[in-house]
C-alpha cells in the first residue's frame, strides 16, 4: 500500500502492515497483588480534604454586591447634587417633588397653574404673588410699566401689613382691658374706650401719611430715574427702605438703656446714623402723643409712640 | 498481540446500567470486596492502555493505582449524585470515570518526564539480549512502541484509546474531555503522524 497516495488520516485497516506492526506492542498484565496494595494503600489514605467554603455562587453575588453598592453610591451624590443645587447650575432640570408625584399619579400638581416661570424670572421686584401680576417684569426695572407694577405689588404688601397691624392693635387693646377687668382695676368706660380708639386710629393715619409722604418722594426719584434711562434693582428699591426701618429699633434699643448709656450711645454712634435717629425722632415727635404706661421722663418721645403702638414703621 | 493487549470494550461494558450505582454505593460505604471487584473488573484495561500510552509497566501500574484511589475518594460524591434507582443512576459508567482519570493521569506523567528528562523513548526492552526465539518479536514489539512514543501525548491517547481499546469516538472524547469534533480531529491528526513515522521508518511495503 502507498501512504502518500491515502489519506493518511484514515483509519487504521485491520490486518493492513501497519495494523499488523501496531498488533505486536505487547503489553505485560498487572503485577500480582495489585489488588491487595491497592487496598492496603486506600486503608491508609488521608481522607480528602473538604470542601472550599467560598463556594461559586459567592462569586456572582460578590460583582451583585458590587453593583448594588454602585448604583446606591451614585444615588446618594446625585441626591446631594440635587438637593444642593448643583445639578441647576450646570442647567440639568431637576423636577420638583410635585411633578413627579402628580407624573405618578397622573393628577395635576397643586401649583401647576402658577405661573412659576414668571416668578423665578422677577427676582428684583417685592415678593407679591406673581398670580396678580398684569405686567411681566423680566430682569431690572428699567420701564415705566415694570416700576408701575413693582409700586402696585408693595402697595398690596404694605395693605396687608397695615391691616395685621391695626388688629393686632385692636387685640392689645382688649386684651389690656380684660386684664385690668380681671385684676379688678378700673376699665374705661365705652365712650373712654371709644375716644381711645379714635386717637389711636389717627395717630396710626398720620404716621401712615408720613410714611406715604417720603415713599411719595421716594418713588418720585425712581421714576426719574427710569425715566431717565437708568434700571433699578431690587436692592435698589427695597435696600434704602431697609435703612430707615432699623431707625425704630435702634429707638427701641436705645430706650431700654439708662439715660446716661443713652447718651453715651447717641454720642458714639457715627454722624449719618445718628442724623438717621434723630429725623425718625422728630417725626414721631410732630405726630401726636399715644397714651402709653409707665415711660421714663427723659426718654425720647419717639420711644413713647413706638411703646404705644407696638407697631413698626412701614417701609 | 498477547491476551492482555484484548480490547478493552467488553470489560467497559459488562455491567448493567445502575450495576455501577450500586457499586458506587458500596464504595461510599467503605466496602473493600467493592474496591476489589472495580479492580478485578477494569484493572487491566485500565493498565492496559496507560502502559500503551506511557511505555512503561510500573509507571502504569501507579497510575492505574491512583485512579482506584481516587475512586474510592470520591465514592460519596459519586453515589450521591447517582442513588440507586433514580435516572441518573441508570447512567453512571464507573468504567468511563476512570478511563477519563487514567488518561488524564498518563498525559500529567508524560509532561512531566518530558519536563524532567531529555525526550529520549523510553526503550527498556532492547537493553537486555532475547533468545534468538524471542528476538523478532521483540523487534516487532519496539517498531510499535517507537511508533507510538513518537506521538505526541494527546495524539497517543487518541490512538490508544480508539485503536486498541477500540472505544468509539464519542467515549474516547468523554475520557480525554474533549468534544466530539476536537477529537476527531486530533484522532485525524494522529493517524497521519502515525503513518508518516511508519513510512519514515522505512517499513512500509
Amino acid at each position: 500500500m502507498s501512504v502518500s497516495e491515502q489519506d493518511q488520516g484514515a483509519p487504521v485497516i485491520p490486518g493492513s502492515p501497519l495494523a499488523r506492526v501496531l498488533d505486536d506492542y505487547a503489553v505485560p498484565g498487572l503485577s500480582a497483588g495489585f489488588a491487595d496494595r491497592v487496598l492496603a494503600a486506600a486503608e491508609v489514605r488521608p481522607a480528602p480534604l473538604p470542601e472550599l467554603r467560598q463556594q461559586r455562587r459567592w462569586r456572582g453575588w460578590r460583582l451583585g454586591r458590587g453593583i448594588a453598592l454602585g448604583i446606591a453610591s451614585f444615588g446618594a451624590l446625585a441626591t446631594a447634587a440635587a438637593a444642593t443645587g448643583l445639578l441647576q447650575q450646570f442647567d440639568i432640570p431637576v423636577p420638583s417633588a410635585e411633578k413627579v408625584w402628580a407624573s405618578i399619579t397622573g393628577k395635576p400638581p397643586a401649583r401647576a397653574a402658577a405661573p412659576a416661570p414668571v416668578i423665578a424670572a422677577a427676582p428684583d421686584t417685592a415678593s407679591e404673588p406673581a398670580s396678580l401680576a398684569q405686567v411681566e417684569i423680566v430682569g431690572p426695572v428699567d420701564t415705566p410699566e415694570e416700576l408701575s407694577e413693582a409700586f402696585r405689588r408693595i402697595d398690596e404688601v404694605r395693605a396687608g401689613r397695615y391691616a395685621t397691624r391695626r388688629e393686632n392693635i385692636t387685640q392689645r387693646i382688649d386684651n389690656a382691658i380684660a386684664q385690668r377687668r380681671a385684676a379688678g382695676l378700673p376699665v374705661p368706660t365705652p365712650e373712654e374706650e371709644a375716644a381711645f380708639r379714635q386717637r389711636v386710629e389717627e395717630a396710626q393715619a398720620r404716621r401712615q401719611q408720613l410714611a406715604d409722604e417720603r415713599l411719595a418722594a421716594r418713588r418720585a426719584e425712581m421714576e426719574r430715574k427710569v425715566a431717565n434711562g437708568e434700571a433699578l434693582t431690587r436692592k435698589g428699591i427695597v435696600q434704602p427702605l431697609r435703612d430707615d426701618a432699623r431707625a425704630p429699633e435702634r429707638l427701641r434699643q436705645l430706650r431700654r438703656m439708662s439715660p446716661e448709656q443713652r447718651r453715651e450711645a447717641l454720642r458714639q454712634l457715627p454722624p449719618e446714623e445718628r442724623r438717621v435717629l434723630m429725623e425718625e425722632y422728630r417725626a414721631r415727635r410732630q405726630g401726636p402723643a399715644v397714651p402709653t404706661p409707665a415711660v421714663p421722663a427723659d426718654s425720647p418721645p419717639a420711644e413713647q409712640e413706638g411703646a404705644g403702638t407696638g407697631t413698626r414703621d412701614p417701609r | 498481540m498477547n491476551a492482555s493487549s484484548e480490547p478493552l470494550t467488553s470489560a467497559l461494558r459488562i455491567a448493567d446500567p445502575g450495576d455501577d450505582a450500586a457499586l458506587a454505593a458500596r464504595l461510599a460505604a467503605r466496602d473493600p470486596a467493592a474496591l476489589r471487584e472495580v479492580i478485578a473488573c477494569h484493572g487491566a484495561a485500565l493498565h492496559r492502555a496507560c502502559y500503551r500510552m506511557t511505555g512503561d509497566g510500573h509507571e502504569a501500574e501507579d497510575i492505574v493505582q491512583e485512579a482506584c484511589l481516587r475512586l474510592w475518594d470520591q465514592a460519596p460524591k459519586i453515589a450521591a449524585r447517582h442513588p440507586i434507582g433514580s435516572q441518573a443512576a441508570a447512567t453512571l459508567r464507573l468504567g468511563g470515570w476512570l478511563q477519563r482519570v487514567v488518561t488524564n493521569l498518563a498525559i500529567d506523567c508524560l509532561r512531566r518526564t518530558r519536563r524532567l528528562s531529555d525526550g529520549e523513548v523510553p526503550d527498556s526492552a532492547d537493553d537486555t539480549p532475547l533468545a534468538d526465539t524471542l528476538i523478532e518479536a521483540g523487534e516487532r514489539d519496539g517498531t510499535a512502541r517507537a511508533l507510538i512514543m513518537a506521538l505526541p501525548e494527546r495524539q497517543r491517547a487518541a490512538i490508544v484509546l480508539t485503536y486498541y481499546e477500540e472505544l468509539p469516538n464519542a467515549e474516547a472524547a468523554e475520557a480525554m474531555d474533549m468534544n466530539i469534533k476536537a477529537f476527531e480531529s486530533l484522532l485525524h491528526r494522529a493517524r497521519a503522524a502515525l503513518r508518516q513515522a511508519w513510512t519514515a521508518q522505512g517499513d512500509a511495503p
